[in-house]
């Protein structure tokens, strides 16, 4: 069954993209982070453009962390202090991301940069799970007991000026780390079309050292609010947020979420993670072929301008 | 008084043809100046065909009198059908709206493909088709020429934007056939026009599912030894309609009140998802 994308401007198949929603929600449901790093680069491949793909799947990301905040806010998971300061940095770097996204449009590279920094980010993300898998796997062979470290170690960061306290987290840290953070993600956020959440979780917790049963309520919080504001910015300025599209990824989601929080429950953490590592390099991979491949056409046609 | 008599035979007898599937999935009812489907003509003729009994040497209609992009668009397929006074040949040129296009070249650089060149050309058709009774390039030998241009000519009227040298020019624009050929947008060879009993002609107009919105103009030319005799145009607007038409109009002219819409719509199925898997 085919459906016409008013944005997208083409026609693609009802059950690609519900396919493509319920895979992302899969993976939400399975490791807590949203989808969209994967999404995004699937709507890619099958054809949606660049930006049409990036700026819907912002909008997306908007139902998937509405829907799992409501839980976290209920049982209290959200250090609200750590998430506004993580949104103040959020919301510049996607209102300059947006700005940039723009300006990229306009001079033809953003197809470019946008498949390179899924390459950079999707390889670096992977590689680093897969080796902290394999890290926990051989360890635990051999030391089933291992006692686990302090919560935190203390860097030259936590030096900086400007220090407040987050009782929710037990941090005394200096609030321009969570600015910065919230600065990148909101800049990723803008160009990428991702809540973030798989950059911004492990960084809560290896960066700023946050405890795990906070972050992803407050990252939840920080990604809502900065998915809200990219989505409005590309639909003001762009014009390349296809509701059509964005409600077929959730209405997939909702069908792919509880199927992956219950195969999340029943596989082991380390081999959830090894699996998702593994699906990640593959798709940093495919990009990357794109991008050294010659082309099948080195000629393409950017955005037509009827001239009054 | 034959031809008039063929004339309405045809006209009854193209409906019932019409009733193939591409047409089966229409949801709004044919415009008001085509017959209605699968009724013979009433008294109110369509207005390419006069009542007056003058004998125009070209009379034509298309199937449909407009293509409308709805939500189950997948392309479409318009024929455009006539009669003409023999002698003669006939050639169908289809023509969509002129706009700027700005084509982008890559090239290999450290060993990654990136845009590196552009050139903006002006006056390109989003949509350019040419048929004819027979080969074209016999017909247009003959000096045909003139009105009727073959795409390679058409394009060499487009203005580039911004001066380069005419070898450069040349690659771009053939790069720029070369994409929208792909598209469907510059169909190589559409079907030829057949004519059936020395004065009946019809020809299939396909169009693909990325088609530009614009008033495209459906012409077709009655030649005879080489020149053009008659010359008869249709306007064919294409457009979005209905509830695709509404929110690509909201994303053009309202981005900002869209984009509200957009995040509303977000966190209304969010919240019903969550609810309905919550649930379970």
């Amino acid at each position: 069954m085919e459906i016409y994308l008013p944005i997208a401007e083409q026609s693609m198949n009802v059950f690609i993209l519900l396919g493509l929603g319920a895979a992302a929600g899969l993976l939400a449901g399975m490791f807590g982070v949203g989808g969209g790093f994967l999404a995004t680069p699937l709507l890619i491949f099958v054809g949606i453009p660049p930006a049409v793909a990036v700026a819907s799947q912002a909008n997306q990301v908007i139902a998937n962390s509405v829907s799992s905040l409501q839980v976290q806010w209920r049982r209290g998971n959200v250090d609200l202090r750590m998430g506004l300061v993580l949104l103040l940095g959020g919301m510049i770097g996607s209102s300059a991301g947006v700005s940039l996204f723009t300006y990229l449009k306009r001079i033809g590279q953003i197809d470019f940069v946008i498949a390179v920094l899924y390459v950079v980010m999707l390889s670096s993300i992977g590689l680093l799970m897969l080796a902290e898998s394999l890290r926990t796997y051989l360890k635990r062979r051999r030391n089933p007991e291992a006692p686990r470290g302090k919560l935190h170690t203390h860097y030259l960061v936590h030096r900086l000026p400007l220090k407040l306290r987050f009782y929710k987290s037990k941090l005394y840290i200096s609030a321009l780390l969570p600015l910065a953070l919230g600065f990148i993600i909101g800049i990723l956020s803008a160009i990428l079309g991702v809540g973030g959440g798989f950059v911004l979780v492990p960084a809560m917790i290896y960066l700023l050292g946050m405890p795990t049963s906070v972050v992803i309520g407050t990252s939840n919080f920080q990604i809502l609010f900065v998915a809200a504001n990219v989505t409005f910015l590309q639909a003001a300025t762009n014009g390349t947020v296809d509701v059509v599209l964005a409600l077929l990824l959730i209405m997939g989601g909702v069908v792919g979420a509880p199927i992956g929080s219950r195969l999340a429950a029943k596989l082991p953490g380390v081999a959830l993670r090894g699996l998702m590592s593994v699906l990640i390099l593959a798709v940093a991979a495919e990009l990357l072929t794109e991008l050294l491949r010659t082309p099948s056409s080195i000629y393409s046609l950017s955005t037509r301008e009827v001239l009054p | 008084m034959t031809w008039r008599l063929a004339l309405l035979g045809l006209l009854a007898v193209l409906p019932a043809a019409f009733a193939v599937p591409a047409f089966a999935q229409r949801v709004e009812p044919p415009p008001a100046s085509l017959p209605p489907m699968g009724g013979p003509p009433d008294s109110s003729a369509p207005p390419s065909v006069p009542t007056e009994p003058t004998t125009p040497e070209l009379i034509v209609d298309l199937s449909l009198a407009r293509v409308s992009i709805t939500s189950a668009f997948q392309g479409e397929s318009i024929l455009m059908f006539g009669m003409f006074d023999p002698p003669g040949e006939i050639v169908v040129v289809v023509q969509g709206p002129a706009a700027r296009e700005t084509v982008m070249r890559k090239q290999r650089v450290l060993g990654l493909w990136l845009n590196t060149g552009r050139q903006s050309f002006d006056d390109v058709p989003a949509y350019y088709a040419i048929a004819a009774s027979q080969p074209l390039q016999r017909l247009l030998a003959r000096g045909a020429g003139g009105e009727i241009l073959s795409l390679e000519d058409r394009l060499s009227t487009i203005k580039p934007a911004t001066p380069r040298d005419s070898a450069e020019l040349a690659k771009f624009r053939s790069g720029l056939v070369e994409v929208k050929r792909q598209e469907g947008l510059y169909p190589a060879a559409i079907g030829q026009v057949t004519v059936q009993a020395g004065r009946l002609f019809r020809v299939d107009l396909p169009f693909p599912s990325r088609l530009p919105e614009g008033i495209y103009e459906v012409k077709a030319y009655l030649l005879r030894d080489g020149k053009i005799v008659a010359a008869v145009s249709r306007p064919l607007p294409v457009g979005k309609v209905g509830f695709s038409a509404q929110l690509a109009g909201w994303s053009a002219h309202e981005g900002p009140l869209y984009g509200l819409g957009a995040i509303l719509m977000a966190l209304f199925a969010g919240w019903i998802g969550g609810a309905i898997v919550r649930r379970l």
